[in-house]
């Protein structure tokens, strides 16, 4: 560890880095703009000067720009000398002479780092009398405002977008002060990590679009660590959120990244970063509603739907009690459906309440079993699940059939870095710091190896060296050949085609020769062999080299791998209830519905089927669904960011989520309404008594750990309501939060005492701990003279360390179990010529249930559309843009054909969950047939 | 002009100004390619020791010795098999023509010293990076490849020898940053051109990431005739301490501007006055830029010096590309810098703060001095911005080369700034 003196005082710091960071990481002060913990040094804005000396003697020393200087053990700085701070001043002041000086109406002023480096150098003075230059700005798309006259050219953006992110439509335009920062012209920016452009700009040229809806300032805001609920990765986000001030209820306002090292680092993806928006949307439920007994009457309206009307939440619960007391007596049976986007606490309530053999998963048998097979192989002591770090370090990627941009986006950002990892190493040998950015991309050369294989790749095509497009079942048979060539057989690659028998072969060969390899796979082309075929990857490796594999199973949704725990393999999915509800004579039949909508699990079919058995259906929920027309009586749900609970990621790894404010209306934790329908019992049972008594959210976290022990983490992942830094809570809102008496004045001059939080040891309001140095439960990242994001560092274990005070990662305990040796064999049918094979494609604006509501990314959704090989299509006649007609079993769907290249031959990719795509959904991979649209209604959009 | 082989090597075949020596066989006839067929006998390694023996220093301006740059590059069996040599034809620089006039004039010479620089670093490819504008130079090049090619000189088995080099021409878009080698990389693999971070330096790691000399255009110019007589005679060519001769050339309002090749070391009172015949009728001189725009003015105290790098140096500017702009007691210094800024400050290439942002800002001030406008604090603002472009400040050496007309004008002619501000107007108009 090099000593090195800063303005006389001796520090330790880390081997290999620069000046600037180590000045960063000892808590010395020195501004910068172009440097970034993520992308690392590039020398662009000369803000971060200091004083390097030559040795003890020497007086005058020179200038050096700290993120261009590695620490020298025994140097001697200084970052206080005359010289470096007038330096550092008049670099300000060169900035500021284009700068304009509209902080009152920009939406990074209060969290500007321009603002917060011109304040730390202390430049005040304008002496620049000319005019400054103006610059045109674009149309980027529903997500981003563009203000270029507020650029400093610190080169951050495209240096993210472009170096970082893999985008290639925003670059640097122009020279000298003219330099522009934008597209070729306006559009919406294509990748689909945009939106990290808001936090990675030091000012406001890049800002949130949705922010600007409904912007107020960040310092009033409230926040709470949360996680993104958009995807099964885990990213955590800090929400904010703040009254309407107009009488309507609070709004949830944006969210921007919460630094966790393992998971999301630095960095969002754009559907995490703007899906937040649904919960403002006007499909949100927000009061208790009640079938009325009237028929529905019109055209769209299908035999069952019900009429509903608002009624007062004592009502609505007295019904369920009435309901809960009949089945008390016998009289009736419950039974509930659980989800994969709803909190452990919420599901072990509901299966706490129904009884364990009444709960049923809301999945289908495929979708069921492959997240068992995902917990299955992840059982293997061979196998470990990478966090985003190790991905990043992994010198070998095999990725089988997950396109990752559009399943688990971050861990896509996460195998860029890794194809950089020869570069890398190319630098080393070379002496270059891998904190020299721009020396290191300077270095050419061919990309760490990443072989995909797969339906559809959509972000990382450019860093692929090898590509191999087939329907799933082939790429299983691909991945088990590898798997053989691994243990020294090639049996199984004998019967492949030779190319790709020589890319199977190259495949082992590099996967055993690296030193990280790592093996990606999960849930996506829902198709079982390709896990077993990854797992089988991954253990062969791991037998050869003796060490254990990487292996990144993604799952589909935020709790996936939490709910699948709570049922045995086999059991609890929609065909074992359907086929338990018309087994026998049965009582009448209560059906609890928790935050699922069923249309989207199976086809419409099999979910009439279980509907129509049961006599009444609750539903818990906080969209407006295709399921709610079903209901009888619903319940509003608190969405993430309203409530507090854990989900487990793909990875196991077991988080807690937190409310960042109290939501409007009548909504709260489903399993909150579910306890209140216990309390409301005239008679209750011991086991109601158990229900009625949940008071905190950590008292079912406590309680989910009790009965099942994988979940014992979740004692451990958080403290309880009662927890307390000296003596206080911690605040949500930070000590500048502004009209605490004014924001309801309108309609009430009375000051509101603020609502309790009966679950986390946190207050709404500003009262209590505002030091996110103090815990990582405050999420206001914030330090005096930081103002901005970029003030995490003080809050980190060293430069790019683990947030100080977080623990874990805290992994979900399962029983170790070898994974049997699988047999994969070619199990898909021959093709025929009236059918395709349809096989599901995903996007980042669409596929996702809850996101799709937000309404940005509501606003560039595609329109319902279908992959099709470029060979088939002129076998069928297919025109690129033309609608035709999709028949599956008793249905069928108005597409938009895309005529695709890479589209296997034979099939059609048809994307998964999107908006009017939902009901096939489930129901891929499947056949179909594909016919034209008759003349008549090829008119316009489906 | 001076037309003696033995101490011209570089003009020896520019005989006169309408005198082109294109034809291959007229080049050859006057000894071309006489040092490429020497070269090739001897081994790399030698080629590179000669080249630094010789003493040869860039004649881009920062004067590096040229055999040592060679030598940066990796050699022997762990090397990268790919390499490249490439010339910097740039030629940007205020007040600077020397280029032009070899490339037009003789572009085979050119063509020569890079065949013997590729051979010497063992690189296969060269590049010639021309400035867009010099569409004769360019032509002529064109057709002197063609013919070097075709008399077996450049291409596959040369001399039927197991050496091969093709050589090609890329016209520039134009852009005074594209001089710097790094930023002249960026722009010929179709980037940006912006100064590249360094280490690794492009002896290493230059063009698509492979081992690259890059050198001015008349620095392979000196290459043939120095293979060719030797390091000792190169270095006897020198009248002072450096080695060899040069292209010198003088602008400004003298009897005889233009260009002429001179042994170094020659004082500069003799390039002025013999060579460039004096100031015109009725004019003193002012002061002098000695190595085009971006170097420190000197005055008249320092007509003795030579024209050796390090004695310009020790004077307190650059000998550049050793083209002198001369300023007379008719023309406005402010109206001089002020041109010059404003060439700098357009040419920024918009990476770096002090430059992007300095020297537009320093245009402002001296418009407005220039036109009458000035305040007294305006002299401090301009040292100020012109020490915050100082070397090691900024990412490349075109803002301090752009401060040095600045800094120097405001030590040289301090009183003509004073007085514009004083006055309210330019006094010579």
């Amino acid at each position: 560890m090099p000593t090195i003196t800063i303005d006389g005082e001796q520090y330790q710091v880390d081997d290999d880095q620069n000046l600037l960071s180590a000045c960063l990481a000892q808590g010395i002060n020195l501004p910068y703009f172009c440097w970034h913990p993520a992308m690392g040094s590039v020398g662009a804005c000369r803000q971060c000067a200091v004083v390097e000396y030559r040795d003890a003697e020497d007086q005058r020393g020179r200038l050096v720009m700290g993120c261009m200087t590695p620490v020298r053990d025994g140097g001697i700085y200084s970052v206080n000398a005359e010289n470096a701070r007038e330096f550092r001043g008049g670099i300000i002041e060169d900035l500021m002479t284009n700068h304009p000086h509209d902080c009152p109406v920009c939406e990074e002023g209060g969290e500007c780092h321009l603002q917060d480096m011109t304040e730390m150098t202390g430049h005040t003075n304008r002496r620049y009398r000319g005019s400054k230059r103006t610059h045109r700005n674009q149309y980027l798309g529903p997500f981003i405002n563009h203000e270029m006259n507020r650029c400093i050219a610190c080169y951050r953006c495209t240096r993210f977008y472009r170096d970082y992110a893999g985008g290639d439509d925003l670059q640097p335009l122009g020279r000298n002060n003219q330099v522009y920062f934008g597209r070729q012209r306006d559009g919406m920016l294509e990748n689909g990590f945009s939106g990290n452009l808001v936090e990675v700009c030091p000012t406001g040229v890049f800002t949130d679009k949705t922010f600007s809806e409904h912007f107020v300032r960040k310092w009033d805001l409230q926040s709470a660590p949360s996680i993104c609920e958009h995807c099964a990765v885990g990213c955590n986000t800090a929400p904010g959120a703040r009254e309407a001030g107009n009488g309507q209820d609070a709004l949830l306002r944006r969210v921007v990244n919460l630094y966790n090292r393992d998971i999301n680092g630095y960095f969002l993806c754009d559907r995490g970063r703007f899906g937040y928006d649904y919960v403002n949307s006007d499909a949100r439920i927000k009061k208790v509603l009640a079938a009325r007994g009237d028929e529905m009457i019109g055209s769209t309206a299908g035999a069952g739907d019900r009429v509903h009307g608002e009624v007062h939440p004592r009502e609505g619960v007295q019904k369920f009690a009435e309901i809960l007391a009949a089945v008390q007596r016998g009289q009736r049976r419950l039974i509930g459906i659980g989800s994969t986007r709803s909190s452990l606490e919420n599901n072990f309530a509901l299966r706490q309440l129904v009884g364990g053999g009444n709960f049923y998963s809301g999945l289908s048998a495929r979708d069921l079993e492959l997240l068992h097979l995902v917990d299955r192989v992840q059982r293997d002591d061979r196998i470990h699940s990478p966090s985003t770090p190790d991905i990043e370090n992994a010198d070998a990627i095999l990725i089988l059939g997950e396109d990752l941009d559009n399943t688990a986006p971050r861990i896509s950002l996460a195998v860029r870095q890794a194809a950089r990892n020869r570069q890398k190493q190319q630098a080393k040998k070379l002496k270059i710091p891998l904190w020299q950015d721009a020396s290191v991309r300077q270095l050419r050369g061919e990309h760490s190896p990443v072989f995909f294989a797969g339906t559809e790749i959509s972000g990382l095509a450019d860093v692929a060296n090898a590509t191999l497009f087939d329907a799933p079942g082939q790429i299983a048979l691909f991945a088990d050949a590898i798997a053989q060539l691994i243990q020294g057989s090639d049996a199984a690659a004998m019967d492949l085609a030779a190319d790709r028998r020589e890319l199977a072969m190259r495949t082992a060969d590099t996967l055993l020769a690296a030193k990280n390899p790592l093996i990606i796979s999960g849930c996506s082309s829902r198709y079982g062999d390709l896990i077993r075929g990854a797992g089988k990857v991954a253990t062969a490796i791991a037998n050869r080299t003796a060490t254990n594999c990487a292996l990144y199973l993604a799952c589909p949704e935020v709790n996936s791998l939490g709910l699948a725990q709570f049922f045995s393999p086999g059991r609890g999915h929609l065909e074992q209830l359907t086929q338990e509800l018309h087994g026998k004579e049965r009582d009448p039949l209560t059906l609890v519905v928790l935050e699922n909508d069923l249309y989207r699990r199976a086809d419409p079919q099999t979910v009439e089927r279980i509907l129509s058995c049961a006599d009444e259906v609750i539903l818990l929920d906080s969209l407006l669904n295709s399921t709610v027309k079903r209901a009888d009586l619903i319940f509003p749900a608190a969405a993430t960011a309203e409530s507090q609970g854990s989900y487990i990621n793909s990875n196991g790894q077991t988080q807690r989520f937190y409310a960042v404010y109290e939501g409007g209306g009548y909504i709260q934790e489903s399993w909150r309404w579910l306890a209140d329908a216990a309390s409301f019992c005239e008679q209750i049972t011991a086991d109601l008594s158990v229900i009625a008594a949940w008071q905190h959210s950590m008292d079912l976290s406590e309680a989910v750990a009790a009965e099942f022990p994988t979940f014992e983490a979740l004692e451990k992942v958080g403290p309880d309501e009662d927890y307390r830094i000296d003596g206080l809570k911690v605040a949500r809102q930070g000590h500048r939060y502004s009209g605490r008496t004014a924001v309801r004045a309108k309609a009430e001059v009375a000051e509101f005492p603020p609502h309790l939080d009966p679950d986390a040891p946190m207050a709404f309001s500003m009262e209590g701990i505002q030091s996110p140095g103090a815990t990582p439960l405050s999420a206001n990242i914030w330090s005096p003279g930081w103002n901005s994001n970029q003030s995490i560092f003080k809050f980190q274990q060293g430069i790019g360390g683990a947030r100080k005070g977080a623990k874990g990662p805290f992994k979900i305990r399962r029983q170790s179990q070898s994974i049997p040796d699988w047999t994969i064999s070619a199990a898909e049918p021959e093709q025929d010529e009236e059918q395709l094979i349809t096989l599901p494609i995903y996007r980042m604006f669409g596929s996702d249930e809850l996101s799709a509501s937000a309404a940005a990314i509501a606003s560039v959704i595609e329109v319902p559309f279908a992959l099709i090989n470029r060979a088939d299509a002129e076998r069928l006649g297919v025109q690129p843009s033309q609608l035709w007609r999709l028949h599956t079993d008793g249905n069928s769907y108005s597409l938009r054909m895309h005529v695709s290249d890479t589209q296997p031959p034979g099939t059609l990719g048809v994307p998964c969950g999107l908006p009017g795509l939902e009901a096939v959904s489930s129901q891929l991979p499947g056949r179909a047939q594909l016919k034209p649209l008759p003349a008549t209604e090829t008119g316009e959009t489906p | 002009m001076l037309t003696n082989p033995l101490t011209n090597p570089l003009t020896k075949n520019i005989r006169g100004p309408e005198n082109v020596a294109t034809d291959i066989a007229r080049y050859e006839d006057n000894g071309g390619y006489r040092g490429w067929r020497k070269a090739l006998q001897l081994a790399p390694e030698e080629i590179v020791k000669r080249v630094q023996d010789g003493g040869l220093r860039g004649r881009g301006g920062a004067g590096f010795n040229t055999g040592l740059k060679w030598s940066f590059v990796p050699r022997g069996e762990d090397s990268p098999s790919v390499k490249y040599v490439v010339c910097n034809a740039d030629e940007m620089e205020p007040g600077t023509f020397k280029d032009r006039l070899l490339m037009e004039r003789d572009p085979h010479l050119l063509i020569e010293g890079m065949a013997i620089a590729a051979y010497a670093i063992e690189a296969r490819t060269a590049y010639i990076f021309i400035r867009g504008e010099y569409a004769l130079a360019a032509a002529r090049l064109e057709l002197a490849i063609a013919e070097a090619k075709e008399a077996g000189l450049l291409g596959s088995n040369i001399l039927g020898g197991d050496f091969s080099l093709e050589v090609h021409l890329h016209r520039s878009a134009g852009n005074y940053i594209c001089g710097e080698e790094t930023a002249l990389l960026n722009a010929l693999e179709g980037r940006r051109a912006i100064p590249r971070a360094k280490p690794p330096f492009p002896q290493v790691s230059g063009l698509w990431g492979k081992p690259t000399v890059v050198n001015n255009v008349e620095t392979f110019c000196n290459v043939p005739h120095l293979i060719e007589m030797g390091a000792d005679w190169y270095r006897g060519l020198g009248r002072g301490e450096d080695a060899g001769s040069k292209l010198f050339g003088v602008s400004g309002k003298v009897k005889n501007p233009g260009t002429w090749e001179l042994p170094m070391g020659t004082p500069i009172r003799e390039i002025i006055e013999e060579h460039a015949g004096g100031m015109q009728d009725g004019l003193k001189l002012k002061g002098f830029l000695p190595g085009g725009g971006s170097t420190d003015f000197l005055g008249p105290q320092h007509l003795d010096l030579p024209m050796d790098y390090d004695a310009i140096s020790k004077a307190g500017s650059r000998m550049g590309t050793g083209t002198i702009i001369v300023l007379d007691d008719h023309t406005c210094p402010v109206g001089l810098v002020l041109n010059l800024t404003q060439f700098f400050a357009r040419e920024s290439c918009g990476w770096c703060t002090p430059c992007r942002d300095g020297l537009p800002w320093v245009v402002k001030i001296l418009q407005r001095i220039e036109n009458g406008e000035g305040l007294p604090e305006d002299l401090d603002l301009l040292r100020e911005q012109a020490a915050r472009m100082g070397p090691g400040n900024t990412f490349c050496a075109l803002a301090p080369g752009a401060a040095e007309p600045i800094q120097s004008a405001l030590k040289l002619f301090e009183q003509d700034f004073i007085d514009h501000i004083t006055k309210g107007c330019c006094p010579y108009l």
